[in-house]
């Protein structure tokens, strides 16, 4: 990941920072980050289909299942991610916000990705990527893409001059794929078995 | 100017997705998907000590594959009922075991508990299943008998190697509950059950390999090898 986005090739002009100028960003500032991320989603799924699942994982201690860890583990990402949308509309200016809304989408959205690896691992690890019903087809394929679109977010906040709309869409579509992602996993746990821990 | 705490942030997750990765490889047969046991005993670290009265008194337990403290060791067992009417597997792992009973029709059991350091074990299942067991002092095979509706059988499961074993999918297809179980014998033959719906039916065949069982119609279902 040594590929600076904003090196030499711009030019020579010092950028200012946050400025949508009229000049057109080098295509590799778009060009690394969706290259990253369809590494990440591609290469999550070849290894969830490559290996042999194990069927067994670590465990939390309190828990009936891992299965009911995830589900609880998913629901609190979804929660941040949810905090996520709110406090991105208070940066933005579409709701009124507290002056550290900025440092409040910061940490929520890391604090939900950070929930969300653990999930990750036990599902490719333990279970792979399997196709054997629509739900968990999306749910194996959206989750992939979920981790891609995620770092090509965090590599995108790293250039300046993006066009205005590229972050809140692509946070827009991490978001909603979260969702989508949940609502084929921990909603049909929590449906399926009842809520339990 | 550039910003590195989103760097952080995707460097943060990764090496937590790799020290979870870890720390599953290392465990590796922890809790399982199935169990929903909470005795929290699943530590045995105490040696083997001598078989009770009855069996043989074999000092030297030193014919286990794994030379781990824990005993019993893991194993796949997989055999038959006495009378032949049935398959069962048992899987040990990790101080636990799950076994499965069935007879490629209508009857199969889930079963499962703790095992003792001796090597004994006391399996429950739904409907007041039971199954008890002892694994033989040099680890070759379990000896027991299994309780089902009030029907009894003895067994006997000799210890096997992948792909025997018990294999389970559980799933739902098109808003159907499909729940199937198979056991593997060394010999390469199998039965299982695949129940949809708590209709219990004879399974199609489970390729070993790959865990996939394609079904009547058309559909594909993957079962796991079955871990306490």
């Amino acid at each position: 990941m040594s590929v600076d986005p904003n090196a030499p090739t711009q030019g020579g002009f010092p950028v200012p920072p946050h400025a949508g100028g009229p000049r057109r960003p080098h295509p590799a500032r778009f060009l690394v980050p969706a290259l990253v991320a369809a590494a990440v989603a591609v290469g999550l799924g070849a290894y969830g289909k490559v290996h042999d699942p194990e069927g067994t994982a670590f465990n939390l201690a309190g828990f009936s299942s891992t299965s009911a860890v995830k589900s609880w583990l998913g629901t609190t990402a979804l929660g941040f991610a949810l905090l996520q949308v709110v406090s991105a509309l208070m940066v933005y200016g579409r709701l009124p916000g507290p002056s550290w809304s900025a440092a409040l989408h910061r940490w929520s959205g890391r604090i939900a990705f950070l929930v969300a690896v653990p999930v990750a691992v036990h599902c490719l690890y333990a279970l792979g990527y399997q196709t054997y019903s629509t739900r968990v087809l999306w749910h194996s394929f959206l989750g992939c893409f979920f981790f891609g679109a995620f770092s090509a977010k965090m590599l995108l906040l790293r250039s300046e001059r993006l066009p205005g709309w590229l972050l809140p869409v692509v946070g827009g579509l991490v978001f909603a794929v979260l969702t989508v992602v949940w609502l084929t996993s921990a909603l049909w746990f929590f449906r399926t078995f009842g809520v339990t821990t | 100017m550039k910003r590195s705490g989103p760097l952080f942030t995707l460097f943060a997750g990764l090496v937590l997705a790799l020290f979870m990765l870890s720390v599953n490889a290392t465990t590796g047969t922890g809790s399982s998907s199935y169990s929903d046991d909470s005795s929290g005993t699943s530590e045995p670290t105490a040696p083997p000590t001598a078989s009770t009265p009855g069996e043989r008194p074999d000092p030297s337990r030193t014919a286990t594959p794994t030379p781990t403290k824990k005993p019993p060791a893991d194993g796949r067992y997989t055999g038959r009922t006495d009378d032949d009417s049935a398959s069962i597997a048992i899987t040990l792992s990790d101080g636990k075991a799950v076994a499965y009973f069935c007879d490629g029709r209508a009857t199969e059991s889930w079963l499962k508990g703790d095992v003792e350091d001796d090597g004994s074990m006391r399996l429950t299942g739904k409907n007041g299943a039971k199954l008890d067991g002892r694994l033989t002092d040099d680890g070759s095979k379990v000896r027991g008998t299994v309780d089902i509706r009030k029907k009894s059988w003895a067994f006997t499961a000799p210890k096997a190697k992948k792909p025997s074993g018990v294999y389970r999918a559980t799933t739902e297809v098109r808003g159907e509950k499909v729940d199937g179980g198979w056991i593997v014998q060394p010999d390469g033959s199998q039965v299982g059950i695949l129940s949809r719906d708590g209709e219990p039916a004879q399974a199609p065949r489970l390729d070993p390999a790959t865990g996939t069982v394609v079904l009547d119609d058309g559909g594909r279902l993957t079962a796991r090898p079955v871990v306490p």
